[in-house]
Formats: C-alpha cells, structure tokens, sequence
C-alpha cells in the first residue's frame, strides 16, 4: 500500500485479526492433541505441557481409525479412477462433436452445478438398497462419481478443444483409431485440466460426510475416516486431547498432498470454483 | 452490362469445418454415453423420484409406504419445528452472505493490493478448504466446549464471568453455529476473489488514483463492479454451502439442540428421515430445501448479471 492512511492500518489490523482467528483454532487444535485433560485446562495455551503421543495410540484405536482410512483411501481412489474413466471418453466426444445434440449434452452436464444433491439424500440411500449395496464402500465408489461428472467434464472438455486440429488429423492419416486419439493425442494434451480435475476430486472424496454417514452406516469394517472421527467425540466427551490427536490424523493425508502440490491444488480450487 | 459486385462483398462464406459430420457426430456422442447415464442414474434419478417420495406416507427406510398426495405438505404448514427451520436457515443465510462476502471482497483487494506478507496471509487463507466437515466441526467443539478455547481465552483475560457451555445455551448456540460458518467459508472466497481482481487491468486503478479517489472508492466503485460476474460466483457458492452443508456442522456440533434452537432446513430433512421415522415427511422438506435452492440461485444470477 502507497499511502497508508488511518484506512490502510485499519485494513492491516482487520486482515491480520482474521488470519489470527483463522490460525488460532488449528494452533489450539495441534497442541491439544498432545495434551491429557489437565494440561488443557491448566495451560491451554502453551505448546507441550508434558507430551502425551498415547492420544494419538487412544483416538487410533477407539475410532478403529486404521480401517477407516483404508476405506477412506479405497473409496477416494476408487471413485476418482472412475470418474476418470467415464469423464474422459465424454469430454473427448464433446470438444469434437459440435452439433446440436453435443451442445445439448453439455448443457445436461453444465445444469447438474445447479443440483444440490444433498436433498436426494434419502432416494439415494433407496437406491443404494435397490441394488443391494447399502451399507457397502463399493455405492459410494459408483455414486461419488456423479456427483463429480458436471465438474470433470466441462473442464476436461474445455481443455481438449484447445487441441489443434492439425495435430488430430495427422494422428489420423497415420491410422489412429478413436481410443488411440484419445489416449496418446488428447490425453497428454489436456494433461494439466486432467491434474486440476484429479485434484479437486481428490479433495471432495476424500472429504465427503453425509452420504458417506449414511451409505456405510456405523458398521466399522466399511464405515470412512469421516464418519468414525466424530465417534471420538462422543465417545470421550471429557476427554478433547484424544479428539485433537484423532482429527490431526484424519488430515495429515489432506496436508500432505496439499504440502507437494500446494500451488496445483490451489490453481484446481480456483478453476473449479470460477466453472462454477 | 452486369454490375459488377461492390468490391468489399465476399463469396458466401463456405461451411464452417467441421471436424464430424452427422453420422459421426452420433458416433462420437456414444462416447459420453456411460458418464450421461451415471449422471441420470445417480443424480438426476434420486432427485426425480423426491418428488413422489415428499407424497407418501413412509416411516422408515424399509417399511413400506404409501401415497398420500399433498397431506405433508399440508402438514408442514402448522409443524413449529418446521417454521423453526425456516427460520434459521434464513437468518443463516441473510447474517453470513454479507458479512462473507463483503468481508472476502475488503480481504481480496487488500491481498491485490500485494502488501507485506500477502503470501503468507494467502496461505493460511487457503487452510480451511482443506477441513472436511467433521474436521471443523470437531474442531469448533474444542473451541465452544465448556473448558475449551474461547473460555480459557476469556478466563485468562480475567473475563472468567462470561464463560458459558456455548453450544448449550439456546441464546448462543445459533450464534456458534454462524461463526463456524463464517470462519471456513470467508477466506477461500477471499482468495477465489483476490485472484479475479488480480486480472483487472492496473490502468483502471490508477486512473482513478489520479482523480484522487481513496482505496475505499476504488475497491467499491472500480474494483466491485469489474469483479461482478465472479462475485456473484462466489455467492453462488456460499449460498450452497450455507444451505446444504451446514446439515453437518449443526449434525455434528448441536445436533438441532438445545430444545430446537439450532435446527435448520439441511439438517432436518436428515433428522426426520434418519432419527426420528418420518421418512415421506422429511422428503416434503427436502422438496421445500430444494424450492429454496432454486429460488435463491435464480436470485443470485439476477442481481448479479441484470448490470450489462
């Protein structure tokens, strides 16, 4: 800021009081997960106060978290390999077909942003029953997909029209059939919206709570990481330390993927957000 | 002698290429076929057959139902906990709106404006996306607990008096449930907001520095209206988010309580069709959350596109 006016520090003061509200919870949140109850209560926020690491054994065991982040791991990449495989083909034939009825496609996909599919949340369990695979890991990696297509495929196509049509009709004088133009002309072509899509999906899987509560039901062979970790809260009312540690768990895969592709990640949420 | 044609006039333009013809262009189509018919399946299936669902009389996932036309409808006219919903999904909605978006906007233009440190401030803004629901749900319990941080923090300023159980009292709780939503959602839009107004051109800016207009004029008569369309994205967003997603924070954080006091449109529809066996009810909730979603997007993309 060139002049700072008594609006200027004000707009640093405001700024930095939010990026202190938004950093304090998470600060408090850290240090709690190594804290037995008296050192919350008695020293709340100092870093330390006698380093319990069992929270983490505690929260590890009492939320079965193990399983629960394999089922995670197993319905995140499940369903975004799916979404892939279906939205890929779609955008391919989208970016080349642009005849009424390819315009009419895309608008079918470019409409699902508008449906919040949170209120189908009872037909969905129906026709998870319907198809005798409620309380299964295996509907939520055929549903999440759906609810990822509109995204994936209007990014993807968006991508692939950018594809030079020189390049497409030389693959094809040297023979190439469809599947082959898709995999080794436009693929790689549209590599960087393909990372963008993967992540943004990434993301949204792994995070996903309510259909995931609902779908996998309590049972905790099949039940994700985001439904056993309030289970902690429940069941240690009193005790906010095993909690914390239980909630640092859950995202420690989060921030890790976050840690390498910190700026992919956050070019993927601005493209996904501005689609939107 | 036959005119000749005016010089400027060009052949008819030809067909503009086209990578298929028709038949191919069907051909080509098959490929989006499997994604159309997951998307149909999946999403627009389920939201269809809500409809008939909000029509029947159906109390639990695996008993059977029957059809009672607009008798729910009906119903939802005098059901207080209904009206109670209404309520605070609107003041949700009409209190955070605002507030986040003006709120992300000033943070934008500050972040634009590339002061010291806008690179760590635009870090940590981004942090909360990466939260899921029960994540920061779980988090704000640690915040709003009887012994937790706002208490500790108001104990040790000698402020111990005010300390209550937040999310146990009825006159705070909503008030708790409001800030969580506030605290996650206004930093990422200030980022999604900080990188559109990054793309207007510095030129409009300094023309108005030279006339001599503040940064308080510049950011809401230069930079808002050139930031229109992706604000209006942005509220889009945070529209939906504070409707539908909210059912978690309130699930996870006071489960409705204390009494009915923080209940709202999202989180009944899964109250009544899980918790309490009014499942044909419930959906005639969701037809009204859904009635509401629409309306509001409809809204949004008024005020925000009728300015061209």
């Amino acid at each position: 800021m060139k002049r700072t006016g008594p609006l200027g520090y004000l707009a640093h003061l405001g700024v930095w009081t939010y990026v202190l509200l938004l950093l304090l919870p998470l600060y408090y949140l850290l240090i709690s997960s190594f804290k037995d109850n008296t050192g919350i209560l008695t020293a709340p926020f100092s870093p330390f106060t006698g380093l319990r690491p069992e929270n983490f054994a505690q929260a590890f065991h009492n939320a079965t978290l193990g399983p629960a982040l394999l089922n995670q791991a197993y319905v995140t990449v499940g369903a975004s390999v799916l979404t892939l495989v279906l939205a890929l083909p779609a955008a391919f034939a989208l970016a080349r077909a642009r005849g009424p009825l390819g315009v009419l496609i895309e608008r079918i996909f470019a409409m699902g942003f508008l449906i919040p599919g949170f209120a189908a949340l009872v037909p969905t369990v129906l026709l998870a029953i319907s198809m005798q695979l409620f309380y299964t890991r295996e509907f939520l990696v055929l549903f999440l997909p759906a609810s990822a297509m509109p995204l994936s495929v209007l990014l993807l196509t968006q991508a692939m029209r950018a594809v030079p049509a020189e390049l497409e009709e030389s693959a094809v004088i040297d023979g190439a059939g469809s599947w082959r133009l898709l995999w080794s002309v436009y693929l790689p072509l549209a590599r960087q919206s393909v990372t963008v899509v993967v992540i943004l999906n990434f993301l949204s899987f792994w995070n996903e709570y309510f259909f995931a509560l609902v779908i996998t039901g309590p049972d905790t062979a099949v039940r994700t990481a985001q439904v056993a970790l309030p289970t902690l809260s429940q069941a240690n009312a009193s005790q906010y330390g095993v909690l914390a540690a239980g909630i640092v768990i859950t995202l420690i895969p989060v921030y890790v993927v976050y840690a390498l592709f910190a700026d992919k990640m956050e070019g993927a949420v601005l493209a996904g957000a501005v689609k939107g | 002698m036959i005119a000749a044609p005016p010089a400027s006039a060009q052949p008819p333009p030809a067909p503009a290429p086209r990578r298929a013809g028709r038949g191919r262009e069907l051909a080509w189509l098959g490929f989006t076929l499997p994604a159309l018919v997951w998307f149909l399946v999946f999403t627009v299936g389920p939201l269809v057959s809500l409809f008939y669902f909000a029509q029947t009389n159906w109390r639990g996932l695996l008993s059977p139902r029957t059809f009672v036309g607009g008798q729910n409808f009906a119903r939802l006219l005098d059901d207080p906990v209904f009206h109670h919903a209404i309520l605070n999904s609107l003041v949700q909605l009409v209190v955070s709106l605002p507030i986040v978006i003006a709120g992300a906007f000033m943070i934008a233009y500050y972040l634009a404006l590339r002061p010291r440190g806008h690179r760590f401030v635009r870090a940590v803004l981004f942090t909360p996306v990466l939260l899921s629901a029960p994540a920061l749900a779980m988090i704000f319990v640690g915040v709003f607990s009887p012994s937790g941080l706002v208490n500790s923090t108001l104990e040790s300023a000698g402020l111990g008096e005010l300390a209550t159980p937040w999310l146990a009292v009825e006159s705070t709780a909503a008030t708790a449930i409001m800030i969580v939503i506030i605290w996650s959602s206004m930093s990422v839009s200030a980022v999604l907001l900080a990188s559109r107004l990054n793309t207007v051109p510095s030129e409009l800016f300094e023309a108005a520095e030279l006339d001599g207009c503040g940064h308080w004029r510049r950011m809401w008569l230069i930079a808002w209206p050139a930031c229109r369309e992706s604000v209006g994205v942005v509220t889009t967003l945070q529209f939906l988010w504070t409707l539908f997603s909210s059912a978690a924070i309130v699930l996870l954080l006071t489960r409705g309580g204390p009494g009915t006091a923080t209940v709202n449109l999202s989180f009944l529809v899964y109250d009544y069709a899980f918790n309490q066996s009014k499942v044909g009810y419930s959906q005639a909730i969701a037809v009204m959350l859904f009635v509401v979603g629409v309306l509001g997007l409809v809204g949004i993309r008024r005020l925000f596109r009728q300015r061209y």
